[in-house]
């Protein structure tokens, strides 16, 4: 196929920053995540929908691979999804150099679901699956060996579409590009009133009208939603 | 009349509300009657969904007028940017690569008799490379060329005239035989490569000068027709010139043979001795 365009200037070194060899593992691809725990939980416990809500303090840095998925709100990964992306990426990567490392754990967060039809009352509903909780800024997939971001960031992409939060193929140098642009926006911020400054000095009483929570997440995330144009 | 017991609990009342009930009952403490104390974390549970839901939950209004007072304001520099001279186009860096393919156009320009330029539409690569093998046979190579590269070489050498042509896909069919019959015929075949212009031994072409000079006919031929013309007039004079004596001649020849002929009438009788 003819390339009616000149592809850009070769960048020196884009491996895996900065080290010298690439080494792939024994297993490249995606393991295998259960449907249900080895151990199935009988217990059924509460919802808690705080383990969506807000930053992510695991997972948030790479660790072995290049490149990522970088979820941009929270959300339950149910098996599904962990198929879609094992089977997805197992595709699209090549086995001899580039490997993929999940950064989220197998579900085992019990999920009830009530039959369809029925009025509430009766209980608690049974164990309809196992879920996995992610929160904003966690990666879900890393990638990583002897690939260009170009080549990966396609597939991935398809994969982020299909999850049931927002999220954005990542490499190392972009999701440092990402940091230092909030950071930078953080700091050449002309708008005198924060959200930060109101709500800890709970100026004109509007701790009244926010949550406790508003003090930590400091507006930018409401619900599981990451709101990334605030501050 | 209560005593003084704080924990009277209300009889059992149906989902949020007991809650409710139950601080309120915790507040009224030792005393008459439990106040009517209004706390909004927990009257709000009463109506309306939890903190983290599926869909965008609405926001309290001072909420949002919090949220739109306290939105991000990016600096302005005192000068708008648009106001300022347009920056030089930067990364003039020199490209290898370009450098080579503009190397490869050149020879290919110079090397050859025959450059034709054609647009190119899209086809399939089967079809691509059969329409190179066909050209292959006579001897055409098909060149796909970059405008960003072919402009500066054909800008600065003899054709400069073609810039015009070099916009959009292009194709360069060049030759060292100038083939213009047998290349047009492959290209009738071929609806989506359409020839623009072409140039033939230094000669600007369009694409009706094309076909009309791939009716000519062969150089030998042309330049007997050339000298045919061109002696025609000498022809004639000669012919003219000899005319007389070639007639006498005829003449003479006839009267020889007659009197030949007489002569043979005559002399058979004393032939026999």
């Amino acid at each position: 196929m003819w390339r009616w365009r000149l592809p850009g200037p070769l960048r020196p070194g884009g491996g895996q920053g900065g080290l010298g060899r690439i080494t792939i593992p024994e297993k490249p691809k995606l393991k295998f995540m259960d449907k249900v725990p080895a151990v199935p939980k009988v217990r059924r416990e509460p919802r808690q929908l705080r383990d969506i809500r807000g930053p992510s303090e695991v997972a948030t840095d790479f660790t072995e691979g290049q490149y990522g998925i970088l979820a941009l709100g929270g959300g339950y990964l149910h098996w599904g999804h962990f198929e879609m992306i094992r089977l997805t990426i197992g595709r699209s990567i090549d086995p001899k150099n580039m490997f993929a490392v999940w950064r989220v754990p197998p579900p085992s967060k019990a999920v009830t679901r009530k039959s369809l039809g029925h009025r509430m009352g009766g209980g608690k509903g049974p164990i309809d699956r196992y879920v996995t909780a992610v929160k904003s800024g966690r990666l879900v997939v890393e990638v990583g060996g002897r690939c260009e971001f170009g080549e990966v960031e396609p597939f991935l992409a398809r994969v982020a579409q299909k999850l049931p939060f927002p999220a954005v193929p990542v490499s190392r140098e972009s999701l440092q590009e990402m940091r230092r642009e909030e950071e930078e926006k953080r700091l050449n911020n002309q708008n005198p009133w924060t959200f930060e400054r109101v709500v800890t000095s709970n100026m004109l009483g509007m701790r009244k009208y926010l949550s406790p929570y508003d003090l930590r997440l400091k507006g930018r995330y409401w619900g599981k939603f990451f709101l990334k144009h605030r501050v | 009349m209560e005593t003084g017991a704080p924990e009277v609990t209300p009889p059992p009342c149906s989902g949020q509300p007991c809650a409710v009930a139950a601080k309120m009952a915790a507040l009224g403490g030792g005393g008459t009657r439990w106040r009517r104390a209004w706390l909004p974390a927990l009257q709000l549970l009463r109506r309306g969904s939890k903190a983290v839901t599926r869909h965008w939950k609405a926001m309290h209004l001072q909420r949002q007028k919090l949220m739109a007072v306290t939105e991000y304001l990016p600096p302005r520099p005192a000068v708008p940017p648009r106001c300022l001279p347009r920056p030089s186009a930067h990364g003039v860096q020199e490209d290898g690569q370009a450098r080579v393919l503009r190397r490869q156009v050149q020879d290919t320009l110079s090397a050859s008799r025959m450059v034709a330029v054609c647009h190119y539409n899209p086809m399939a690569d089967e079809d691509v490379a059969t329409f190179r093998h066909y050209l292959r046979k006579h001897g055409i190579h098909v060149k796909f060329v970059l405008n960003e590269i072919a402009r500066p070489v054909v800008a600065q050498s003899k054709f400069r005239n073609l810039l015009p042509l070099f916009v959009s896909r292009n194709i360069l069919l060049v030759s060292a035989e100038p083939r213009a019959r047998e290349m047009l015929r492959v290209l009738r075949g071929v609806p989506q490569v359409i020839l623009l212009g072409a140039v033939i031994d230094g000669t600007i072409l369009s694409r009706r000068g094309v076909e009309n000079f791939a009716q000519l006919p062969s150089l030998e031929v042309s330049q007997g027709q050339t000298v045919a013309a061109l002696s025609l007039l000498p022809s004639q004079t000669s012919s003219l010139l000899q005319q007389g004596p070639a007639r006498l001649t005829a003449l003479l020849d006839e009267h020889i043979r007659r009197l030949r002929d007489a002569g043979a009438a005559t002399e058979p009788p004393t032939g026999n001795h």
